[in-house]
């Protein structure tokens, strides 16, 4: 038997259910297959959410030991790993069963099973042929398998990491990335002691070093060991630890109950028979589209985390919505360079455009303003600790080009400066735009107002 | 990150419309760009102004049908307005004697019928012209589209409007000052024939000094043609009336030709006009002016 449809989606994570959505929405008659049997993809069932899920009671654990500041002690609080891993799947299963609901509305045809590309108009499903006008490639990402570390249950990946199997006492995280030390946030606020260990010199790597040095600050404060410019060259297993031996900054051993690997995904081109379809793919996993999501066989676009970096969820349903207009006839391209980036530790940690070490690169003149956050009201006044707002702006026109933030919830403020950026602000308009007093948003406009020599504030 | 700054949605609408955001702010020397640039840039030259109260419903006052302007008639119509819109234009009206012209190609009718060649009163009119251009030079010539430079031509190349059933066409006699009348008539022949079945080449339209448009086959006393860009100037003939003409006390029959020129008012002068067009009228009277 050999079904037939407008659009074949292969992978409903956030890019593949949003371009479905979107193509249905457009007319075409879609059908949406994962080889899961849950839609969402990696950032529903294993990434963004239940990450954020346990990072929220992470935080919460945290809040209550620094009230005791303020004259209000809670006991050491009493933690119920089923119930809280009862709690993230919850919140995991009502959100993908919400997308179940939204695909039924759509009459988008949702399938199980892993598709295999088998020319440029064919897939096999499960032993079922499919014929299609257009497929969209949008199945993500897997984490990668450093080579030569033994199997062991002990060593885990960040999908491992989500089950929240136990709390180990000590806790090696190989990879200081975004997705590590969100995991270090988690694990330390649990109650176990944790190592990061990260090969380039600074923590998220990419990101502003004086944001991200407040940042190493704070997670040091809670008790995280950070080894910056350190590789692991050995893994060994015994009975009760995973030692990893070390060269680099830090040489030495570390001891640990479980490790977590965390040093990047792997796109999955390679996984859907590309090949077959007339595709070439990476060595590392990925399909090259272009700013339409078009690749180079005609009936084939490509989407999300396979077609490379920055692998994140907003940049993957942004390609999505814009492959089914395309795919649907209408002109349309990801016009836009800005993707934002937002590490959910504590504090939380946001950037987007220019930094000022990209411009040096480019060799672009730029400037840099920033306003401190021991000097925000807003922030005092709800325990919040050092942080940091900095904008990065053409001197000629003092175009706003770039931001970094760190600092409680500086991924919402990030948004402000993402659209401000994309509206072609000045340093001007910001200052000139009221902000509400006391608001954290307001750090954005005293930067702003600290470049043009306006600031009262400090 | 482009350097030129545009909202979100005005990149959108400019892809959408098919345009080049970064050029498009370049030809208008800004750094920023909205999305009424980008439906400024879109729209046709044409439509300037307010025609919305043109849109009716005509139905309403009686059967109608509609056809759809082909692309051809859509382009010139798009043409002829920003002619009409953007050159301030005038009309200079003349008319000239062709007795000489009529006796002429009565006396040479066995002639043409043993060249096969029909020797119209057209021929004439395009002899006359290149001759005229020569000793005109400003009237051949074409101003640059940001109105600082006058190019003028060292060749007389003559266009010839051609009514056909898919829409007026232009093909252009080349060199015409160094052609002959029996050259010169063959070629219009050939080039009017060819046009009606839609057969002229690209390469035999185009490059005009100026252009001729004849009524004269068909009626009129006078109109007024709209200059073809970049020409400067367009010659209208309409048809030979005989009119009464004094010598002394004495009224005489003269078999006159209507004249219109229109002419870029930037480039030509009222009295530059007159004196071309008494110049051209002379050439007609007597054709013998041509040879000196
Ligand atoms: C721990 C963690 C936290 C993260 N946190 C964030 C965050 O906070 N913000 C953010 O923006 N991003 C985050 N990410 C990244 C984000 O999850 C990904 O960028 C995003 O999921 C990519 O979406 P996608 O549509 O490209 O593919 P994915 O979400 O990877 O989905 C691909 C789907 O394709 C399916 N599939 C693969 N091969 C086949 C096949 N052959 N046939 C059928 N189905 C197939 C898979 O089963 C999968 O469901 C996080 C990732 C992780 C691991």
């Amino acid at each position: 038997m050999t079904d037939t449809t407008d659009l074949l989606v292969i992978g409903a994570g956030p890019g593949g259910y949003a371009c479905a959505f979107r193509a249905a929405d457009l007319g075409l008659s879609v059908t949406l297959v994962d080889a899961r049997d849950r839609l969402g993809g990696v950032c529903l069932n294993e990434g963004c959410i239940p990450s954020k899920a346990l990072l929220h009671a992470a935080e919460i654990i945290r809040e209550a030991q620094h009230m005791a500041d303020w004259g209000i002690t809670f006991g050491k609080p009493k933690l119920d790993l089923d119930a809280l891993r009862a709690k993230k799947d919850e919140i995991v299963g009502h959100l993908t069963g919400g997308l179940t609901g939204l695909a039924g509305r759509r009459k988008v045809t949702t399938l199980q099973g892993k598709a295999t590309l088998t020319g440029p108009n064919s897939a096999e499903i499960e032993g079922t042929q499919i014929r299609f006008d257009k497929a969209v490639i949008a199945v993500g990402s897997a984490p990668v398998q450093l080579p030569g570390w033994p199997e062991d249950d002990r060593i885990w990946d960040s999908t491992s990491a989500l089950e929240l199997r136990d709390v180990p006492k000590t806790l090696a995280i190989v990879g200081g990335g975004i997705i590590g030390l969100e995991m270090a946030t988690v694990y330390c606020a649990l109650g176990a002691e944790v190592t990061v260990v990260e090969l380039a010199d600074q923590i998220a790597p990419g990101a502003d070093p004086q944001a991200v040095a407040i940042l190493r600050d704070a997670q040091e404060a809670e008790g995280i060991t950070i080894h910056t410019g350190t590789q692991v060259t050995e893994v060994t297993t015994t009975k009760a630890t995973v030692t990893l031996t070390c060269t680099g900054a830090f040489e030495g051993q570390i001891k640990a109950k479980a490790v977590i690997q965390s040093v990047g995904r792997r796109a999955n081109g390679d996984k859907v028979g590309a090949e077959a379809a007339g595709l070439s793919v990476s060595d590392r996993g990925v399909i090259e589209a272009d700013a339409t999501g078009a690749t180079d066989v005609p009936s084939i676009f490509a989407i999300g985390d396979v077609t490379g970096n920055p692998m994140l969820a907003h940049r993957a349903t942004h390609q999505g919505h814009i492959a089914a207009e395309v795919i649907a006839g209408h002109r349309a391209a990801l016009e836009t360079t800005l993707i934002p980036s937002v590490a959910y530790t504590s504090p939380e940690l946001a950037w987007v455009g220019l930094t000022e070490a990209q411009a040096k690169a480019e060799g672009r003149n730029v400037k840099a303003t920033s306003f401190p956050w021991a000097a925000s009201g807003r922030n005092l006044a709800s325990g919040g600790r050092d942080g940091l707002t900095k904008l990065v702006y053409d001197p000629a026109t003092n175009r706003l080009l770039g931001a970094s933030i760190v600092g409680r919830n500086a991924g919402e403020l990030l948004a402000e400066v993402t659209l401000a950026i994309e509206m072609g602000a000045r340093l001007d308009d910001i200052g000139l735009t009221i902000h509400a007093h006391p608001t954290l948003s307001e750090t954005i406009a005293f930067a702003a107002e600290r470049a043009l020599g306006t600031l009262t504030d400090l | 990150m482009s350097d030129t700054i545009a909202s979100p949605s005005t990149r959108r609408l400019a892809r959408e419309q098919g345009v080049d955001i970064d050029a498009l702010a370049r030809k208008l020397g800004r750094t920023t760009i909205s999305a009424e640039d980008i439906s400024g840039s879109a729209r046709p030259a044409a439509s300037a102004g307010d025609t919305s109260y043109w849109d009716v419903d005509h139905s309403q006052y009686g059967p109608v049908t509609k056809e759809p302007m082909s692309r051809f008639a859509q382009v010139a119509s798009k043409n002829l307005a920003a002619a009409q819109a953007l050159i301030p234009a005038v009309t200079h009206h003349e008319r000239a004697d062709v007795s000489a012209i009529e006796a002429l190609r009565k006396s040479w009718k066995a002639e043409a019928q043993a060249r096969g060649v029909k020797l119209t009163a057209l021929a004439f009119h395009v002899a006359a012209l290149s001759r005229a251009l020569r000793a005109f030079p400003r009237f051949n010539a074409s101003l640059t589209p940001d109105g600082e430079d006058l190019v003028l031509k060292d060749y007389v190349h003559i266009g010839i409007a051609v009514d056909t059933p898919h829409g007026l066409m232009v093909p252009v006699i080349r060199d015409a000052d160094r052609k002959g009348l029996w050259q010169i008539g063959a070629e219009i022949a050939d080039l009017a024939g060819r046009a009606q079945a839609r057969k002229v080449r690209q390469d035999e339209m185009g490059g005009a000094s100026m252009t001729i448009t004849n009524l004269g086959g068909i009626g009129g006393t006078a109109f007024t043609p709209i200059v073809n860009p970049p020409e400067v100037a367009i010659l209208g003939i309409t048809r030979t009336e005989t009119v009464t003409h004094w010598d002394g006390d004495t009224p005489r029959p003269v078999p006159m030709v209507p004249l219109d020129l229109s002419y870029d008012h930037r480039v030509i002068n009222g009295a530059d006009a007159a004196r071309f067009m008494t110049h051209y009228a002379g050439l007609i009277a007597d054709p013998r002016n041509m040879l000196v």
